[in-house]
C-alpha cells in the first residue's frame, strides 16, 4: 500500500479540530479554534475554500456535521452552543442555536436517517434532538449514563442507534425505547479515555481510539445469536504497539475496510485486514487488523482524520499544526 | 450512590467532577478576600526542617443556605445535606427533647409508595406508617394533602390575575417542584424566574399551617414545635431550607426536616421492623388534615395543578364547565397538554410538563417567545412526583412495574376522580380563621437568581 | 442548623508552606553564546521557564516552594517529549490542578510548539494524583479552560513575569 498527500489546506489560523465530508464527497467542512468554519471543494484540480462561515460561535468550534442531504450543517463549540447552519440561495446561514448543555460541546452528529443529532458534553450527558418545525429542533432525550466528560458521539450507518465515548473510559449504546431513549449496553475495556469510535459499512463493528495509545475493535452480537450472548458488544481485538501517543480519532471507511488513525504523535496510521489471515474479516470473530501505513502527516497531533465516502481512498486530515491535508490510498486491493 | 433521591434537573445543573465537599465548596475560598495578614514564614534552606507554628485555626460554618445560593457545587452538597436532614437527624431530635412536639406530615405520593411496594392499600399504608412513628415519639402524624387547597386557589387567583393583566408573563409556570424552580434560579434566571408561579408549594404551606396555626391551637410554643415532613424526593430538603421559609416570627423553618421514603425504609430496617406487621389502626378524624380522609385532589399525581387551573380558568373566563380533562400526549407521555376551544378557536391552553428534556424544550420555547401555553404544570421528574427520586425501589420486579402499580394505587384513592377546593366549605374555614388578609405572605414567595462564580479559582474545568 | 466542615485555615489551606532557597543561575558555556548553533533544548531551560511562576495563594515561586525542581525535568530530544512533575505543598492541596495548568500553559507559550509536554504530579505526593493528571493531560480540557476568562486572567497573574 502506498499514500500520497494530494493537498495540503492552509488557511485555518489556529488548531483545527475537526474535518467532514459531505455525504457526496464533494466538499471538506473543517472547523477549530480559530472559531471559523471553513468549506474546501475542489476546482480544477485544487483544492478550494470557498465559503468562511463566522460569527456563529463565540469559542472554539470542536466538530462539524453534515445532514445527509447536505442542505444542513451542524457545529458545536466549546462556547456550549450548537449552530446549525441552513443552506439557502446557496450560502449556509446559522437558522438555530441549540442551547441546553451546562458547558462545552464536544461532538454534533446528524443521523444517516436525517431524523436525529445528537451532541454530548463535558457536561456528561449525550442529547438527542428532533427536527420540528424548519429552524427548530427539539430535544428528544437527555441521557446521563457517563461519568464524565462525554467526548464523541456517532450513529449506526443503517439503524437508529447511537454511541457515545468519554473520559470516563467506556462506550455507551443507546436506542430508542418508544417513550424516551435508553443506554442499553456499555462496553468497558479501554484503560483510558476513548477520544472517538466509528462504526464500519454494516454497523456490526466498531473500533474505538483511546487516550491508551490502542485502537479496539468491537462486534456487536444480537439476542439470540449462535454464540448464545444477549445483545451487547464485545472486544474482539485491540490493536497495539503502533501508537506512540494519544489516539485522538478513528475513522472506518465504508468503501474499502481500511481504518485510519490520527495520533497525538504526529501520524496518520492505515490498518487493514491481514492478508495472511484465513478469515473472512466482516464475519470473524477475532479479525486480524495490521498496520499498513504510517505517515508522518502533521507536524504536530492529528486531530481528525474522515475517509471519503465516494471516493474509494481519498483520506482529509486535520492537525494542530493549522493545516488540513488530504492523501490517496493507491495500490491496496480491497479483500472480497 | 448519593445523587440518586434528587431529581435529574439538579444533578445536572452541576459541573463538577468528583470531588469531596471540603475541596468542592467555594464559600472558604470567597471570604478569604476580605482577610489580611498571613501566617509567618521564614525562609530556609532544604536541609532544615523547619516546624513552624501553625496559625490559630479558625472554623468555617456552611448553612445549607450557602449552598442554595452558590453556584459552586451542588452534588456535593448532598453529603451535606444528608447529614442535616435525615433520618438519623430526626432520632436525635426524639431522643434529645423529649418535650418537644413533633409532628410530622406525610405526602400523598410518599404514601402511595409504601402501599404499593408492600402490597397494602392506600389507606392502610398511611395507618402504618402513623403507628410507626408514634413508636419512635412522633406525637402528630398528619396528611398534607389538604393544604394543597391552598396552593391550588392561590395558583388559580395568580393566573386568572396575570392572565387579565399581564399575558406577556404567561406561560405561567408551576414552582411547586424545588428541583424545577432550583435549576431555573441557576441556569436561566433572568430570562425564567418572571413566568413562575409565586404561590407556595403544599409542603411548605403546611409548614405554614403547623408553625402558625396549629401551634397555638395545640397550645404549643413555637420553639417547642419541630415539624418533619415526609416526601417523596430529597429536592424537598432543599425547598425546605430556603431563607424565604424562614418565619422570622417563630424564629423557625417552617419545615425542620424533610425525610422521604428510602430513608424510613432504611429506619425500619435498621429497627428491625417490618411494614407489613405494623398495626393499620383507623382513628377517629381530628380535622381536615387526618389521614382517614384519605384525602386527594384531581388530576395528576404531582397534585392536579394543570388539570385544576384550566378547570378553574374555562369556568372564570368562559363560563363553561369542564367535567373532564382530556390531556392528549404529545411528543412523549410527560408532555400532554388539554386546550378550550369554540368553534376552530383556541382560547386556553394548558401543559404538564415532567423531565428535564421537556423543560429544556419549553425553557427554548419561551425564550424564543414561541410557547403558545398558558399555564404549565411542571415537575423535574419523568412522571412527575408518583416517580421522585426518593421513592421505594422494588425488590424483584422493574422499576417501571413499580411505578405502574404506584399510579394505579394512586388513581384508585382518588376515589370518584378526586377532590375540588371549590365549595369545600372547611377550606373557607380554615382561609377565614388562619389566613385571613395574610395570603400573601403565609402562602406565597420569592425567586433569586443565583449568580455566577467569576473567581477563576472556583472554575470547573 | 450548621455544619461544621473544618477546613482548617480560614483563608490559606497551608498557611505555613516550607520556602527554599533558589538554584544558582547556572554558567553560560562558549557553545550557548554562538549563535550559530541551535542550542537543544534540556531540562535545565525548562525549568528556568517553570520556576518562577508564582504559586496562587502564596507570594512565592515555584521553586521556592520546592514544587518544581530541575531533578523532575527530563527532556528527550529524540522523540521531543519533555517530562514535568511537580510536588503540590501538601497531599490534598486544592490548587494543584491550578498549578499543573500554570506550567502547561508557561510551557506551551515559550516552547516550539513541536514539543510534547507530559505534565504529572510526583508520584505519591497527592491524594488525586491519578484524577489531576488525567485531567492535566487532557488536551481538550485544557484547551477549553484556557477559553475560560475568570481561570485565564488568574493563570496569567501566576505566570507573570516580575518587574525587576
Amino acid at each position: 500500500m502506498r499514500v500520497e498527500q494530494v493537498a495540503s489546506l492552509e488557511g485555518h489560523s489556529d488548531p483545527v479540530w475537526c474535518c467532514a465530508w459531505s455525504s457526496d464527497g464533494n466538499t471538506l467542512a473543517t472547523c477549530g479554534t480559530d472559531k471559523s468554519i471553513r468549506l474546501w471543494t475542489e476546482q480544477d484540480h485544487e483544492w478550494v475554500c470557498g465559503t468562511i462561515l463566522s460569527d456563529g460561535h463565540s469559542r472554539t468550534i470542536r466538530r462539524v456535521s453534515w445532514s445527509p442531504c447536505g442542505n444542513m450543517l451542524a457545529s458545536c463549540s466549546f462556547d456550549g452552543t450548537v449552530c446549525v447552519w441552513t443552506k439557502k440561495d446557496g450560502e449556509f446561514e446559522c437558522s438555530v442555536t441549540l442551547e441546553g448543555h451546562e458547558n462545552e460541546v464536544k461532538s454534533a452528529e446528524f443521523s444517516p436517517s436525517g431524523r436525529y443529532l445528537a451532541t454530548c458534553s463535558r457536561d456528561k450527558t449525550v442529547w438527542i434532538w428532533e427536527q420540528g418545525g424548519t429552524d427548530d429542533f427539539e430535544c428528544v432525550s437527555v441521557q446521563s449514563c457517563h461519568t464524565q466528560d462525554v467526548k464523541c458521539v456517532r450513529w449506526h450507518p443503517n439503524e437508529d442507534i447511537l454511541a457515545s465515548a468519554s473520559y470516563d473510559n467506556s462506550i455507551n449504546f443507546y436506542k430508542d425505547e418508544g417513550d424516551d431513549w435508553a443506554c442499553d449496553f456499555t462496553a468497558t475495556g479501554h484503560d483510558s479515555t476513548v477520544w472517538s469510535i466509528a462504526f464500519d459499512r454494516e454497523g456490526d463493528k466498531l473500533v474505538s481510539g483511546s487516550d491508551d495509545q490502542t485502537l479496539r475493535m468491537w462486534k456487536r452480537y444480537h439476542a439470540g445469536n449462535q454464540a448464545g450472548i444477549s445483545p451487547s458488544w464485545k472486544c474482539i481485538s485491540t490493536i497495539q504497539g503502533y501508537h506512540t501517543r494519544p489516539v485522538y480519532d478513528v475513522s472506518w471507511c465504508h468503501l474499502t475496510g481500511l481504518i485510519a488513525s490520527g495520533c497525538g504523535d504526529n501520524k496518520l496510521r492505515i490498518f487493514a485486514p491481514d492478508p495472511e489471515q484465513q478469515v473472512d474479516c466482516h464475519t470473524a470473530d477475532a479479525p486480524n487488523f495490521i498496520q499498513a501505513a504510517s505517515l508522518d502527516a502533521h507536524r504536530q497531533d492529528v486531530n481528525c482524520v474522515k475517509w471519503n465516502p465516494t471516493r474509494a481512498g481519498i483520506l482529509a486530515s486535520a492537525g494542530d499544526d493549522e493545516v488540513v491535508k488530504l492523501w490517496k490510498v493507491f495500490d491496496y486491493e480491497i479483500p472480497i | 450512590m448519593a445523587a440518586a433521591g434528587f431529581s435529574s434537573a439538579l444533578k445536572i445543573s452541576d459541573l463538577n467532577d468528583f470531588i469531596t465537599p471540603s475541596q468542592e465548596c467555594i464559600k472558604p475560598v470567597t471570604v478569604e478576600k476580605q482577610k489580611k495578614g498571613l501566617g509567618s514564614i521564614r525562609i530556609g534552606d532544604d536541609t532544615d526542617d523547619l516546624t513552624l507554628e501553625t496559625p490559630k485555626i479558625q472554623r468555617v460554618q456552611i448553612t445549607l443556605n450557602d449552598c442554595l445560593a452558590c453556584s459552586g457545587c451542588i452534588t456535593s452538597a448532598e453529603s451535606v445535606l444528608i447529614t442535616q436532614q435525615s433520618t438519623d437527624e430526626l432520632l436525635r431530635i426524639l431522643s434529645e427533647s423529649a418535650d418537644r412536639h413533633i409532628v410530622v406530615s406525610i405526602a400523598p405520593q410518599a404514601r402511595a409508595s409504601f402501599a404499593a411496594k408492600y402490597n397494602v392499600s392506600y389507606r392502610s399504608a398511611g395507618y402504618r406508617l402513623r403507628s410507626f412513628l408514634k413508636k419512635l415519639g412522633v406525637k402528630e402524624v398528619l396528611d398534607t394533602s389538604f393544604a394543597r387547597n391552598f396552593t391550588l386557589i392561590e395558583t388559580k387567583r395568580e393566573f386568572l390575575k396575570r392572565y387579565k393583566e399581564d399575558r406577556s408573563r404567561l406561560p405561567m409556570l408551576s414552582s411547586a417542584c424545588p428541583g424545577f424552580v432550583c435549576y431555573i434560579e441557576k441556569t436561566h434566571g433572568e430570562a425564567i424566574l418572571p413566568f413562575l408561579s409565586h404561590v407556595r408549594s403544599p409542603q411548605q404551606v403546611m409548614g405554614s399551617f403547623v408553625k402558625t396555626f396549629l401551634g397555638s391551637k395545640l397550645s404549643i410554643a413555637p420553639d417547642k414545635l419541630y415539624h418533619v415532613t415526609v416526601m417523596p424526593c430529597f429536592d424537598k430538603k432543599l425547598e425546605a431550607s430556603r431563607d424565604d421559609f424562614f418565619n422570622e416570627v417563630t424564629q423557625s423553618k417552617d419545615v425542620d426536616c424533610v425525610i422521604t421514603p428510602v430513608e424510613l425504609e432504611e429506619l425500619m430496617l435498621k429497627q428491625n421492623v417490618v411494614f407489613t406487621d405494623l398495626e393499620d389502626t383507623e382513628e377517629s378524624p381530628s380535622g381536615q388534615f387526618a389521614l382517614e380522609h384519605c384525602y386527594q385532589h384531581k388530576g395528576s399525581g404531582s397534585g392536579g395543578f394543570g388539570e385544576y387551573v384550566f378547570t378553574s380558568a374555562v369556568r372564570e373566563l368562559f363560563g363553561e364547565e369542564v367535567p373532564f380533562c382530556d390531556f392528549k400526549t404529545l411528543r412523549n407521555k410527560d408532555f400532554t397538554e388539554v386546550m378550550f376551544t369554540r368553534g376552530d378557536q383556541v382560547l386556553l391552553r394548558v401543559a404538564i410538563c415532567n423531565g428535564f428534556r421537556n423543560i429544556q424544550n419549553i425553557v427554548q420555547r419561551i425564550k424564543r417567545g414561541t410557547c403558545n401555553y398558558d399555564f404549565i404544570e411542571v415537575m423535574a421528574c419523568p412522571s412527575g412526583c408518583l416517580n421522585g427520586g426518593a421513592q421505594l425501589r422494588p425488590n424483584e420486579e422493574s422499576p417501571k412495574e413499580l411505578l405502574d402499580r404506584v399510579v394505579e394505587l394512586f388513581k384508585e384513592s382518588q376515589q370518584s376522580g378526586g377532590r375540588s377546593p371549590d365549595s369545600d366549605s372547611a377550606v373557607d374555614e380554615l382561609y377565614r380563621d388562619w389566613i385571613a388578609d395574610r395570603a400573601e405572605r403565609l402562602l406565597h414567595t420569592k425567586y433569586k437568581a443565583v449568580a455566577k462564580s467569576t473567581s477563576g479559582f472556583t472554575v470547573k474545568w | 442548623m450548621v455544619l461544621n466542615l473544618g477546613f482548617g485555615s480560614f483563608q490559606l489551606e497551608n498557611a505555613a508552606p516550607q520556602v527554599f532557597a533558589t538554584v544558582k543561575d547556572r554558567p553560560v558555556t562558549a557553545a550557548e553564546l554562538d549563535d550559530a548553533i541551535e542550542d537543544p533544548i534540556d531540562a535545565r531551560e525548562v525549568f528556568d521557564l517553570i520556576r518562577d511562576i508564582n504559586d496562587p495563594e502564596h507570594p512565592l515561586t515555584l521553586e521556592q516552594l520546592k514544587v518544581v525542581a530541575e531533578e523532575l525535568v527530563t527532556v528527550d530530544p529524540a522523540t521531543r517529549v519533555i517530562k514535568v512533575m511537580f510536588t503540590p505543598t501538601i497531599p490534598h492541596c486544592s490548587m494543584a490542578t491550578l498549578i499543573g495548568l500554570c506550567i502547561r500553559v508557561k510551557l506551551m507559550r515559550s516552547l516550539p510548539r513541536e514539543f510534547k509536554i507530559d505534565l504529572m504530579i510526583t508520584p505519591g505526593k497527592h491524594d488525586q494524583e491519578r484524577a489531576i493528571n488525567k485531567q492535566l493531560q487532557d488536551k481538550e480540557r485544557v484547551a477549553a479552560a484556557l477559553e475560560n476568562p475568570n481561570l485565564l486572567s488568574v493563570v496569567n497573574k501566576c505566570i507573570a513575569e516580575p518587574e525587576y
